[in-house]
């Protein structure tokens, strides 16, 4: 179907194209991937995004998690695939060539230089991701808090993050959200 | 004048196609909240494939490339081994039982998505997978402890694509110059 082949490939091209920019991993393109599928693309509402992205952290595995599940959102089991290719493929390269060239430029100061100025960048970034889900997540005073304390039991304790999300669930069980 | 930190490929001992799978299926597999853990645990501990040294160095360089930093850590260690076919090898098994089970989950959500208890439950999941988000960000910062300019540029990331909601790719085409620009000038002339 014409239009379906349409959707995939817009899956493709836009993950595709967000794979290379992830400079922090998936979850620094957070906020792209948000403005994309539900600014431009409409595939979903906002409030779904952040419920995806739950779901994405109650599963094992890289954060990619999230760019399979909008892809099956979007169209089913062959868009999840196609999406995690797209999203994983083009970087999958790029780290590939750029181990071939690191080898050789072991001993140059400028890879030191690049390192240095990119990992402020992606940590950055990464706070960024959090902000946009903590913006769509935080719909009470409940939810509020509970990122809050999360934030803090990530930061400073070495718990295992699934009794976190655990807590977090049961806290919006009790109403608590 | 010897370089007081040299980077050099760690060796890796001969690994079958076959372990190599195994490992990242298994690192996938047990990645709830996050691979890294599981990724030093299996590589390091337990397959002794690399020491910790070597490991953060290669994780260092996984966190600076485009792309989730344990997807490129299979990529690296599978080209390493087997070449390409190794990188897909080793990529394939990270992934495969991560999305497997996400969609097997996620089939089932939609038929509960209306379930209000189920609603309530994932709200505060949601909150809570924000903070661990927010949390893994202030780690970072605490454990690199970066520079003022480096704090200048992490903070204008920040509130162009958080809070401005800029669009990532020009924020990063900028900022990636004028970090490295800033890099570049405090750091002292080598010989």
């Amino acid at each position: 179907m014409p239009a379906d082949l349409h959707v995939l490939t817009e899956i493709a091209v836009r993950f595709g194209a967000l794979s290379l920019v992830a400079i922090g991993g998936i979850n620094a393109i957070v906020p792209d991937i948000h403005r994309v599928v539900v600014d431009v693309e409409g595939w979903m509402t906002s409030a779904q995004f952040a419920d995806l992205f739950a779901l994405a952290q109650l599963a094992p595995g890289p954060n990619a998690m999230i760019v399979a599940l909008i892809g099956w959102k979007v169209a089913g089991i062959v868009g999840a695939v196609i999406a995690t290719i797209a999203a994983c493929g083009p970087s999958s390269v790029a780290c590939y060539i750029a181990w071939q060239w690191s080898d050789r430029l072991q001993h140059s100061p400028l890879r030191a230089i690049v390192q240095r100025a990119l990992s402020p960048l992606a940590i950055g970034l990464i706070l960024a991701s959090g902000y946009t889900l903590a913006r769509g997540a935080g719909r009470s005073p409940g939810a509020l808090a509970l990122t809050l304390i999360a934030t803090a039991m990530l930061a400073w304790t070495r718990i295992n993050p699934v009794w976190v999300l655990l807590a977090g669930a049961a806290a919006g069980l009790a109403g608590l959200a | 004048m010897a370089a007081h930190k040299t980077v050099t490929a760690p060796v890796l001992p001969p690994i079958t196609r076959r372990a190599l799978f195994a490992s990242f299926l298994k690192m996938g597999l047990l990645g709830f909240g996050g691979v890294l853990p599981w990724a030093r645990r299996v590589i390091v501990d337990e397959r002794r494939w690399l020491d910790d040294r070597d490991f953060a160095e290669l994780i260092g360089l996984c966190q600076v490339l485009p792309g989730p930093n344990v997807v490129n850590l299979s990529v690296i260690i599978g080209a390493r081994t087997h070449g390409p076919v190794g990188a897909l090898i080793a990529v394939t098994g990270i992934l495969l039982v991560p999305v497997a089970l996400m969609l097997l989950i996620a089939t089932g959500y939609a038929s509960v998505a209306q379930d209000p208890l189920t609603r309530n439950a994932i709200a505060g999941a949601s909150a809570a997978a924000a903070g661990l988000i927010l949390g893994t960000a202030v780690r970072l910062l605490l454990q690199t402890r970066p520079p003022p300019r480096g704090l200048l540029t992490g903070g204008a990331a920040f509130i162009a694509v958080g809070i401005l909601q800029w669009p990532l790719l020009w924020v990063i085409a900028v900022l990636i110059v004028v970090g490295v620009a800033a890099e570049w000038s405090a750091t002292p002339t080598r010989r």
